[in-house]
C-alpha cells in the first residue's frame, strides 16, 4: 500500500472526467480505447478498398494479355493498392488500433501519456486516408508503393497527393510512436516492472522508437520528392544532378524498420494468444522481449538489402547481407519460443488460436524466403520478379494480417462485451488460410521462373498459375466478407462473453468488457508475471472492479 | 541542467499531479525533438550523398558561400542560446524582470539572424543568381536545409514571443513553468542544429 500511498495524487490516479454526449464519447473522444475502436474501425474500410484493388489486379492476371483495365490504369491499382495496405491498414490496425486498445490496460493505466495528441493522431489519419484515394481523380501513382524516381517524378498530379498523403500518416504515426513510449515508460502500475510486462507490450515498445524516428525520415524522402515534383528543385532528377538511387536509401532506411514496424505488435498478439489457449507459460519470455528490441535496433542497419540490383558497391552489399541473415536469429528464437509454448500445452482450437498457429506457420515460410532474398546471388536473380511479392504477402498477409484476426477474435470481447460467432469464424480460417496459400505459393515459382511484377501482362506459359491464383484469391475475399458479416452479426446478437471468455491472465480480462472510461476503479499492484497459470493471479487491488461499487472519484480534469 | 533540475522541485506551488504531468511532458518533448533531430539528419544525409556523388563541390559555376558574413550572422545566432539560458536560470531563481529582459533579448537575436538569413538569400538570388530549383543540387540542399532551419527559427521566435505573453498575463509560477523549460530546450536544438550546418555548407 506504501506504493499506492506514493501515486495518491498523482498520474496514476488522474481520471477524465466522464465524456458526455456521443460526440465527446464517441468522435473526438479522449479515450484510448474508443481511439483504438475508430482506428480499427477506419483500417478495416480502407482494407475493403484496397482489397478490391487487390481482386481487380487478380482479374486482370487471369488472361495473359490482361484485358480487364488498361495498362496504365493497372500501375495505378497496384501502386494505391501496396501503399494503402502498407499505411493505411497494417500499421494503424497494429498501433493504432490494437496498441491504443490494449497496451495502456496491459499497463495497468488510466489512458495513454498525452490523451489529446492520441487524438490528433486519429483524425490525421482518415483525413490522409481520403488524401490517397482521392489522388484518382487527378492520376493515381504509378511507380508502385515504393514510388521509385524518375518514374515517380514523371507520374500524374496524383504522385504529389500521394507524397502528401504518406507524409501526414507519418505525422500521425509519430506522434503516436511518442506517446506509446512515454505512457510505457512512465505509466505503468506500481509493481510493473519491465520483466513483468505482457509481451504485447513490449512489441509495442519495440514497435515505437521505430514510429518515431524510421518514419521522419521518410518524411524527409517524401517532402524532397513533394519538392521536386511541385516546384522544380532538384533532388532525384539524375539530370539535374540529383540522385534516384538516394531515394532509395532514404525510403528504405524508412521502409526496412517499418517491415518491423508491421510485425513486431503482430508478434505480440501471438505471445498473448499462444500462452493463453495452451495453458501454459510462455517459453523464453524474456527472449521474446529482448529478441524483439534486438529486432527493432537490427533492423535500422539493413536496409540496403532491398538493393543489392540498384549499384550498390560490392563491398556494401555483404555487410548488408551478413546483417540481415543475423536477423533471422532473433526471428527464430520467437519461432522456437512459440513452439516450445505449443508443446505439451492443452490446447484450445478457438478462431483467435487457428489464426495464432495460422501465423506461425505462414511467417516461418514468409521469414525463410526473406532470407533467401537477403542472400545477393540468390536476389540478383530474382529481384523486381513475383518471388518477392510471394515473400512479402506470406509476410505481411501471412503474418501481420493473421495476427490482426488473431487479435480481432481475440479482444472483440472485450471491445465490445460479446464473442464474435465462432462458427462462422472457423469457415473465415479455413478459407482464408487455403484462399490465401492458393493465390500466393505459386508467386514463388513464377518468380523464380522470372515473371515480373508490377507488369500488366505476362507470358502466356504462366496462365494457368495465375489463374489458379487468382481464383483463390476470390477464394480469400469471401472469406474476408464472412469475416466482416460475422463482426457486424455478433457486435448485436453475439453471445454475451463477460469480463474474461478466455481465462486469460493479463490486467485487460479482470475488468468488465467493455472497460469503463476510467479503466480500473483502483490502479492495481503487480506482483508478477502474467503468464503462469499454475498460480493465483498476481495482482493485487482488482477485487472491486467487478462489482457495483461505485466508480473513482477523479483528481484533476483535463 | 534544466532536465535535472525538474526531478525534484523544491518550489512550492507545484503539486503532485502537475509534477508528473511536467515529466511526461519533458519526455514527449525531448521525444519531439529526437524526431525533428532525425529529420534534419535525412536531409544533412541527402546532401552530404549528393555532394559526394557529383562533380566537386561547390559545382561549376557557383561562388564558395561567403563564411565571414555568415559566422557573424551564427555568432548572433548563439549569443541568442546564451540569453535564452539565461532567461530560465533568472526566472528558477525568482529574478522575474532579468527574465523578461533576457527574453526579449533572445527575441531580437532571433529575428536579427532571421534577419541576416533574409540579407543572405538575397545577396545569393539577385547578386549571384543562386536559385532554390535552378542552381542544381547546390541550391536545392542549401536553401532546403537552411530554409528549414530558418522555419524552425521563425517558430521559435514565434513561440518565445507567446511566452513574453504569457508570462506578463501570469501564466507560469513559481513551480510551473514547464512552457519556458520546453521554449529554451527547444532554442538550444535549434542552435545545435545550425552548428551542423554550418560546418557541412560553409567549413568544408
Amino acid at each position: 500500500m506504501a506504493v499506492a500511498a506514493v501515486h495518491a495524487g498523482g498520474i496514476a490516479d488522474h481520471i477524465h472526467p466522464e465524456p458526455q454526449g456521443f460526440v465527446r464519447r464517441y468522435v473526438f473522444s479522449l479515450d484510448h480505447k474508443i481511439i483504438g475502436i475508430q482506428y480499427i474501425i477506419t483500417a478495416f474500410v480502407f482494407f475493403m478498398l484496397s482489397g478490391l484493388l487487390a481482386e481487380a489486379i487478380r482479374t486482370q492476371l487471369l488472361n495473359a494479355n490482361g484485358g480487364f483495365i488498361a495498362p496504365d490504369t493497372y500501375n495505378e491499382v497496384y501502386s494505391v493498392h501496396g501503399s494503402a495496405m502498407v499505411w493505411l491498414v497494417i500499421i494503424p490496425l497494429l498501433t493504432g488500433g490494437f496498441g491504443n486498445l490494449v497496451f495502456p490496460l496491459q499497463i495497468g493505466a488510466r489512458d495513454v501519456a498525452f490523451p489529446w495528441l492520441n487524438m490528433l493522431s486519429f483524425w490525421i489519419f482518415p483525413v490522409a486516408g481520403l488524401m490517397l484515394f482521392s489522388s484518382f481523380l487527378m492520376g493515381a501513382p504509378t511507380a508502385g508503393w515504393m514510388e521509385y524516381p524518375p518514374v515517380s517524378l514523371q507520374g500524374a498530379a496524383g504522385t504529389s497527393m500521394w507524397a502528401a498523403a504518406i507524409f501526414l500518416v507519418g505525422v500521425s504515426s509519430t506522434m503516436t510512436g511518442i506517446n506509446f513510449v512515454v505512457t510505457i515508460l512512465k505509466m505503468r502500475a506500481p509493481g510493473m516492472t519491465f520483466t513483468r510486462m505482457p509481451l504485447f507490450c513490449w512489441g509495442q515498445f519495440a514497435t515505437a522508437p521505430l514510429l518515431m524516428i524510421a518514419t521522419t525520415a521518410l518524411a524527409a524522402a517524401l517532402a524532397a520528392l513533394f519538392i521536386e515534383r511541385q516546384f522544380g528543385v532538384p533532388f532525384y532528377d539524375p539530370t539535374k544532378g540529383g540522385s534516384p538511387v538516394m531515394w532509395q536509401h532514404m525510403f528504405w532506411f524508412y521502409s526496412h524498420p517499418a517491415v518491423y514496424i508491421m510485425i513486431l505488435p503482430a508478434f505480440g498478439i501471438i505471445s498473448e494468444v499462444l500462452p493463453t489457449f495452451a495453458r501454459k507459460p510462455i517459453f523464453g519470455y524474456k527472449l521474446i522481449a529482448f529478441s524483439s528490441m534486438a529486432i527493432a535496433l537490427a533492423g535500422f542497419m539493413v536496409w540496403a538489402h532491398h538493393m543489392f540490383t540498384s549499384g550498390l558497391a560490392p563491398f556494401l552489399q555483404l555487410p548488408f547481407m551478413i546483417l540481415t541473415f543475423a536477423i533471422g536469429v532473433p526471428t527464430g528464437i520467437k519461432i522456437f519460443s512459440w513452439t516450445a509454448t505449443l508443446f505439451g500445452g492443452k490446447i484450445h482450437y478457438t478462431t483467435a488460436m487457428l489464426f495464432a498457429i495460422g501465423f506461425v506457420g505462414l511467417f516461418t515460410l514468409g521469414g525463410i524466403t526473406g532470407i533467401f532474398l537477403a542472400a545477393i546471388p540468390f536476389d540478383l536473380h530474382v529481384h523486381g520478379t513475383y518471388f518477392v511479392v510471394g515473400h512479402l504477402h506470406y509476410v505481411l498477409v501471412g503474418g501481420s494480417m493473421m495476427a490482426v484476426f488473431a487479435g480481432m477474435y481475440y479482444w472483440f470481447p472485450k471491445m465490445s462485451g460479446r464473442l464474435l460467432n465462432e462458427t462462422l469464424g472457423k469457415w473465415h480460417f479455413w478459407l482464408f488460410f487455403i484462399g490465401f496459400n492458393g493465390t500466393f505459393i505459386p508467386m514463388h515459382w513464377l518468380g523464380v521462373l522470372g515473371m515480373p511484377r508490377e507488369v500488366a501482362t505476362y507470358d502466356p506459359q504462366f496462365q494457368f498459375w495465375n489463374r489458379f491464383e487468382s481464383v483463390f484469391s476470390y477464394l480469400m475475399a469471401f472469406a474476408i466478407l464472412i469475416f466482416f458479416a460475422n463482426v457486424l452479426w455478433s457486435i448485436r446478437n453475439g453471445k454475451r462473453s463477460g469480463p474474461n471468455p478466455w481465462g486469460a491472465r493479463t490486467l485487460e480480462w479482470q475488468i468488465p468488457s467493455p472497460p469503463h472510461y476510467y479503466n480500473f476503479k483502483h490502479i492495481p499492484t503487480v506482483y508478477g508475471l502474467p503468464y503462469d497459470f499454475s498460480q493465483p493471479l498476481p495482482y493485487k487491488g482488482l477485487e472491486e472492479e467487478l462489482t457495483d461499487s461505485p466508480p473513482p472519484v477523479g483528481v484533476g480534469a483535463h | 541542467m534544466a532536465v535535472a533540475s525538474l526531478a525534484h522541485d523544491a518550489h512550492g506551488d507545484a503539486d503532485q499531479l502537475y509534477i508528473e504531468t511536467r515529466e511526461l511532458r519533458l519526455q514527449g518533448f525531448l521525444l519531439f525533438l529526437v524526431s525533428d533531430c532525425v529529420l534534419f539528419s535525412s536531409f544533412i544525409f541527402a546532401y552530404l550523398y549528393l555532394r559526394n556523388s557529383g562533380q566537386g563541390w561547390p559545382p561549376p559555376g557557383i561562388h564558395r558561400l561567403d563564411v565571414a558574413f555568415a559566422a557573424w550572422n551564427s555568432v548572433v545566432l548563439f549569443g541568442s542560446g546564451a540569453t535564452m539560458h539565461y532567461a530560465l536560470e533568472n526566472y528558477k531563481h525568482g529574478h522575474w524582470m532579468r527574465y523578461m529582459w533576457f527574453l526579449l533579448a533572445t527575441i531580437v537575436l532571433g529575428a536579427g539572424f532571421l534577419g541576416g538569413q533574409a540579407y543572405e538569400y538575397t545577396h545569393l538570388i539577385y547578386g549571384e543568381h543562386v536559385t532554390w530549383s535552378g542552381s542544381g543540387i547546390f541550391g536545392a540542399s542549401f536553401f532546403t536545409l537552411t530554409g528549414m532551419h530558418g522555419l524552425h527559427v521563425f517558430f521559435g521566435v514565434c513561440y518565445l514571443s507567446v511566452l513574453v505573453l504569457q508570462s506578463a498575463a501570469g501564466v507560469y509560477t513559481r513551480g510551473k513553468y514547464f512552457g519556458i523549460t520546453a521554449g529554451t530546450l527547444y532554442w538550444h536544438f535549434v542552435d545545435v542544429i545550425w552548428v551542423v550546418l554550418f560546418s557541412i555548407f560553409y567549413l568544408i
